[in-house]
């Protein structure tokens, strides 16, 4: 791990992450908004099963802690990843991205840790796709080009370097915007990624 | 014992060298059989001889029997005697552990005098070269020390310097902790008691040396001094001479500029602990200084500890040197009130809010810097807030504005306070301007929290602002609770109301409670009018935190009641599907947003009455009679028959349940004979049929005839059985029994509940009540217990003429009679299992039944936290699970053994049912068989036993520190459990034969496999298991789905690491 390269957002802003529990936000049936969530206790039969489908608020559940690879911070209190840019209709995921800087090389990397974790967390039926959201970034169009192509996606997860980077960041993926307190115990053994080396992965 | 007996004793145990005193010794010195003296004679040649090995021997022997004898046969010559010959023997380096030992034994005695006291000092200091010794003995040597200060100051003190100079050079260069804290201690008195100013110098030497302390206990010490007991201890003895002064503050001075971290915190502490006792005159010289340092802490330190610490060192400063009012508040203070108000140019700026903290600290320190602070600070702030350079600044000056009012409410406002505002009318001028800051405040949007704060400190300052005014800021907190909608401004006024009500209660009950109180509609508003449904809401949330103050509980009971009774009134027309005209979106229909505001209501109710009880507040019990008849009135009301489809409101499942919780935690709280009386009128209400003994108001009980329990009655009126059941759960065991004979009540109680009960609901308290009446009437039963389980086996559990479901609901009041039983390890309960563990066998013939009997045994292992905490009501015997589980378990396994085939299932039923009842240790003692009965378990179809099973491995598996054995079991099996753990994560189809609860807990536990697996075990599994919980991550329960992300991703990382 090189420190020699400067980073690339040497101070991103940091936003201060939003509630944990995102339950609130999501729109409720009209009995569900007569009895309140905390009159659990006093349901009478809760044995029927019903579909509770994955929706974008789950899919930001999934991707908001995802450590960013220059700074020890949440992609969501750097805004990487917002809920509102997250789109679910069917079997098909967008996913928009916005890097903190126009320039950000750490782009595709990002792109491909959030690909990495939705592979691995939601249903092979989703087909997803991850963007850059328009006029934030240079190379809007290469970045794009490489995120949503299956075979360089592949070869990338085959260069054990690049992966052991993104294993870095999903570290702490599960946290779901709870706060933790492993998260600096992780940090000093040294498992924060750092890929500064040459520019992308390029297959 | 005779002298020779003596002599041959001595001699026998110094040549064997066993130098411990017999017990007959002991006594027969104790009781004056021999004096010591006599063994001091036959120990004569071993304490004289030659040879140093002996001479040990002898002393050591003689040292023991000292410190083991009763200390009041230790006469006045023995002990001078004694004190000579061993003060004598401190130039011998071996001898001196029980030498010193000896001498802090003999130095306690009433009988060692003063003399004796400075001999030994003299002696100690003379031939004692402390730098030779190891710990131990400087320990013993300060012992002896610390014991001749204590008992005899007078005659060490008549020494004067002597004593002085010889104690510096004695603990001079001491460095181990353990002897440190008792140094320090006696450093203290000396400084406090003796005359130390000639020798000042060097006690400065011995105690500054260690100053500031930085040790860091070494890992693992046994001795558990921490660095913290230290730095108070060496802290009291810095402090306890103002001759310190002149050499002190420049030291003080000095360490600014070179400690941090805790070092610098300490020397904050110190400085504070410090200034007062050196005084005025020498603190005023260096004072500027001082501030400046301090300054540079508070200003920029990023450690709020050390801040804190900034500001008590502040406030030690300032009150030292301005103490009374009568101190002219110039130099420095004056310094520091400018620069702090230079440094509040920039409000926002973080060193402006260090800078109010640091005037909140002069505000408390001095009754003359103080009210000068105020009078120079304040009116700086009030033109600021009026026109602030930016509008955002204006949060952060009410802030500050609110920070010093609490310093000042702090100084003035505290129980004994010393200081008070009608004395110094420091915020006398500012009064009305306060009013009108605050108010806007309360006003504005994002400044409602700091105005909250200040204005409870304002109303709290004794004597300043008059009632008028208070009932003016009252009324803008109101208005901010009502109407804002941020849900921690809500919060903070909430509280600020609560702190206001301790002085002017009547204000908040006169304008806050009807303000809250209309605001609950008298019916609830549609599903669409969400609005006035989150200000319902949000109403009741404060008022439930409101009314816990003994002052409001009484209104709040009696207005939600009257809303209850009002609501009770509400159209009671339950819509059939299809009948769309009243029907709102989502088919929820006017009635059942009625019931659900009710509940609301309620349930405020019953969150009051449960705070205050855990706070204990004394007069709940007397709320009993305004709130259960009243409410019970309701409920019996809507049971009386209605014609057509009018389903009154109360008749709801979930109110009545609500009601018979109440009902429980309020009758609990009542006296013996006031429960008495409770279970008089509830038998006369459902065994005698004079229901309206339970009502408020004789005119609801109109339309019901005869008792709720009576053959025929209708479901609602059985629904009833909730009241009851509950006031008999909650009665203690002495309460009076209305009834003629206990086991003809039971056995009535356990007929309806097997043959009268309309459905589940019904079934579920009676089961409760029967469970309660036999736990805490057990002796009153008597032996009829034993009869009336049988008959109940015998006639109904397994005549197979009846239908099953009679037989299983038989099964069900059997078990759960044995549940009250057990409880207590009543033999009756054991015999009465035998039953149940026989009939497994007969799986064959009447497979449905056994497989429910099996299945039963759960109900002596409840897993709900429902049933848990109304469990914690019964009365126990220690150790009933574990006897239980001992009891129960090898007779299933050997069962499980002896039966073949599919017969063997029901014992696994049985067993797994059983397992939530102990903790994963008690697995543990016969792990090997318990293990494969679970993972056999993981096969069964019932959902509720596999999820036991799964949460039994997960048990075991969190066990820390479990033995090799137990580890090498869990790796030869491993593979097993993986595959069957991922059968019970996986959703098959629609069939029935899962559960979410199962699902999600076998994917917690199968995530907790590669913590607790070597990673070469189950390397050949991985990609398996990785690909199976791809089929997880589409479960249908989004919690599952959760736990299956999680579960995939352990299973990515494992061995990947490695």
């Amino acid at each position: 791990m090189s420190s020699s390269r400067p980073l690339d957002n040497v101070n991103p802003t940091i936003f201060a992450p939003t509630s944990a529990s995102s339950s609130s936000r999501r729109p409720k049936n009209a009995r569900a908004l007569l009895w309140n969530d905390a009159l659990d206790n006093y349901e009478l039969d809760s044995s029927e099963e019903e579909r509770e489908e994955i929706d974008s608020q789950e899919i930001f559940d999934l991707l908001r802690s995802i450590t960013d690879p220059e700074h020890p911070v949440s992609l969501e209190q750097l805004r990487v990843v917002n809920p509102e840019d997250i789109h679910v209709a069917g079997n098909r995921v967008l996913v928009w991205l916005t890097p903190t800087i126009p320039h950000c090389s750490m782009s595709t990397l990002i792109g491909l840790s959030l690909r990495v974790r939705l592979l691995r967390a939601l249903p092979p039926r989703f087909r997803v796709d991850i963007r850059i959201k328009p006029g934030t970034h240079q190379s809007e169009h290469a970045v794009n080009k490489q995120l949503n192509d299956k075979e360089r996606v592949q070869a990338a997860l085959e260069n054990q370097h690049l992966l052991q980077v993104v294993e870095g960041c999903l570290a702490t993926a599960s946290q779901r915007g709870m706060p933790s307190l492993e998260v600096k115990a992780e940090e000093e053994q040294g498992s924060k990624p750092a890929a500064r080396g040459t520019m992308p992965w390029v297959a | 014992m005779t002298s020779q007996d003596v002599d041959r004793i001595c001699r026998t145990h110094v040549s064997t060298g066993d130098l411990d005193p017999p017990a007959d010794l002991l006594l027969a010195l104790n009781d004056g059989s021999i004096i010591l003296s006599s063994v001091v004679k036959a120990l004569g040649e071993f304490l004289t001889s030659e040879e140093n090995a002996v001479r040990l021997k002898g002393l050591t022997f003689l040292s023991n029997i000292v410190k083991q004898m009763s200390p009041g046969k230790i006469n006045r010559a023995a002990t001078q005697t004694l004190t000579n010959f061993y003060t004598s023997k401190l130039d011998e380096f071996d001898a001196l552990v029980p030498t010193l030992e000896t001498l802090i034994v003999l130095s306690k005695l009433p009988t060692f005098d003063d003399e004796t006291a400075i001999t030994v000092y003299k002696a100690i200091s003379e031939q004692l070269n402390m730098k030779a010794y190891v710990q131990a003995v400087r320990h013993a040597v300060y012992s002896v020390l610390d014991s001749l200060i204590a008992l005899h100051r007078k005659a060490l003190k008549n020494l004067g310097a002597e004593f002085l100079e010889n104690y510096v050079k004695l603990v001079d260069g001491e460095k181990d902790p353990r002897n440190l804290m008792m140094l320090f201690a006696m450093d203290r008195v000396i400084l406090l008691e003796f005359d130390v100013e000639p020798m000042i110098e060097e006690f400065f030497d011995i105690t500054f040396c260690y100053f500031p302390i930085s040790f860091r206990p070494p890992p693992n010490d046994p001795y558990g001094i921490t660095a913290d007991d230290l730095k108070l201890s060496l802290r009291r003895c810095i402090s306890a001479s103002p001759h310190f002064a002149k050499m002190a503050i420049p030291l003080f001075l000095e360490k600014f500029s070179t400690s941090t971290g805790p070092t610098m915190k300490d020397l904050m502490l110190s400085i504070a602990a410090c200034l007062p006792t050196y005084g005025a005159a020498a603190v005023q010289q260096r004072g500027n200084e001082l501030w400046e340092g301090i300054k540079v802490e508070v200003l920029y330190s990023s450690d709020t500890s050390i801040e804190a610490a900034g500001y008590q060192a502040l406030e030690a400063l300032i009150a030292t040197i301005y103490p009374t009012a009568q101190d002219v508040p110039s130099g420095l203070a004056q310094d520091v009130i400018k620069q702090c108000i230079e440094f509040m140019e920039d409000p926002e700026k973080s060193q402006a809010i260090a800078a109010v903290k640091a005037l909140a600290a002069v505000v408390r320190a001095s009754p003359s810097a103080g009210p000068y602070a105020l009078s120079q600070v304040l009116p700086y702030l009030f033109t600021k807030f009026n026109r602030p350079a930016v509008p955002s600044s204006r949060g952060s000056i009410l802030a500050a504005i609110s920070s010093l009012l609490a310093a000042a409410r702090s100084v003035y406002g505290a129980p004994k306070a010393k200081r008070h505002q009608s004395d110094e009318r420091s915020l006398s001028p500012f009064r009305e301007t306060l009013v009108d800051v605050l108010r806007e405040g309360l006003r504005t949007e994002d400044l409602k929290l700091p105005a909250a704060k200040g204005t409870v400190s304002l109303v709290e300052i004794p004597g300043l602002i008059g009632r008028s005014e208070v009932e003016d800021l009252v009324r803008s907190l109101n208005d901010a609770l009502l109407n804002d909608r941020d849900e921690q401004v809500r919060s903070s006024v909430v509280q600020s109301l609560l702190s206001i009500s301790n002085s002017y209660s009547d204000i908040v009950e006169s304008t806050t409670l009807p303000l809250l109180f209309h605001n609950l509609p008298d019916r609830a508003p549609s599903t669409s009018d969400s609005d006035t449904r989150d200000r319902y809401r949000r109403t009741l949330k404060s008022l439930t935190r409101l009314c816990v103050s003994p002052s409001f509980s009484e209104t709040l009971f009696i207005r939600i009641l009257t809303k209850l009774e009002l609501l009770s009134t509400a159209p009671m027309i339950e819509n059939s599907d299809g009948d769309d005209v009243m029907n709102g979106e989502d088919g929820v229909d006017e009635r059942e947003c009625n019931v659900a505001y009710s509940f609301e209501l309620l349930m405020c109710l019953v969150e009051v009455v449960e705070e205050k009880i855990a706070s204990k507040h004394a007069e709940i019990a007397k709320y009993f009679d305004k709130i259960i008849p009243r409410l019970h009135g309701l409920l019996v009301g809507a049971a009386a028959p209605r014609i057509g489809l009018s389903q009154p409101l109360f008749r709801n499942r979930r109110i009545l349940s609500l009601v018979a919780d109440l009902t429980e935690t309020l009758t609990r709280e009542l006296s013996i004979e006031r429960q008495s009386k409770q279970f008089l009128d509830f038998y006369s209400a459902f065994e005698k049929g004079q229901i309206v003994t339970i009502c408020h108001d004789p005119t609801q009980a109109r339309g019901l005839n005869g008792s709720p329990l009576r053959h025929g009655a209708a479901s609602a009126e059985g629904d009833l059985i909730a009241l009851y059941a509950s006031t008999v759960c909650s009665l203690k065991a002495d309460a009076a029994a209305p009834y003629p004979s206990a086991d003809a009540f039971f056995s009535s109680k356990i007929h309806w509940a097997v043959h009268e009960a309309n459905n589940n609901w019904q079934l579920r308290f009676a089961l409760w009540m029967i469970t309660f009446f036999v736990n805490k009437r057990e002796k009153e039963l008597g032996d009829s217990l034993d009869s009336i389980l049988e008959a109940v086996w015998v006639k109904e559990v397994v005549e197979t003429s009846l239908p099953l479901e009679t037989r299983c609901r038989a099964l069900s009041v059997y078990l759960h009679t044995i549940k009250g039983l057990v409880v207590l390890r009543s033999s009756v309960a054991y015999a009465a299992l035998e039953r149940v563990i026989d009939v497994l066998k007969l799986s064959s013939f009447d497979p449905a039944f056994v497989n429910e009997a099996a299945a039963s045994f759960g109900i002596l292992s409840s897993t709900e936290s429902r049933d848990k905490s109304r469990e914690k009501h019964l009365s126990t015997k220690l150790l009933h699970a574990q006897k239980l589980w001992n009891y129960l378990l090898p007779r299933l396994i050997e069962g499980d053994q002896d039966a073949k085939g599919r017969d063997r299932l029901p014992y696994l039923v049985a067993i797994s049912s059983l397992l939530p009842l102990v903790p994963a240790s008690l697995y543990l003692s016969d792990f090997p068989r318990i293990f494969s009965l679970i993972l056999r378990s993981l096969q069964l179809s019932e959902p509720r036993q596999r999820t036991n099973a799964v949460s039994a491995l997960i048990a075991i598996l969190e066990t820390p520190n479990h033995s090799t054995a137990v580890d090498q079991i869990l790796h030869e099996r491993a593979g097993d459990m993986v595959t069957s753990l991922l059968q019970c994560s996986i959703r098959d189809g629609e069939s029935s034969k899962s559960s979410g609860i199962l699902r999600s807990t076998a994917l917690r536990c199968l995530a907790m496999i590669p913590d607790v697996i070597r990673f070469d075990i189950l390397r050949s599994q991985k990609a398996v298991v990785i690909r199976d919980l791809g089929r997880t991550l589409d479960d249908p329960v989004r919690a599952v789905r959760k736990e299956a992300v999680e579960c995939r991703a352990k299973w990515f990382r494992y061995g990947a690491g490695a």
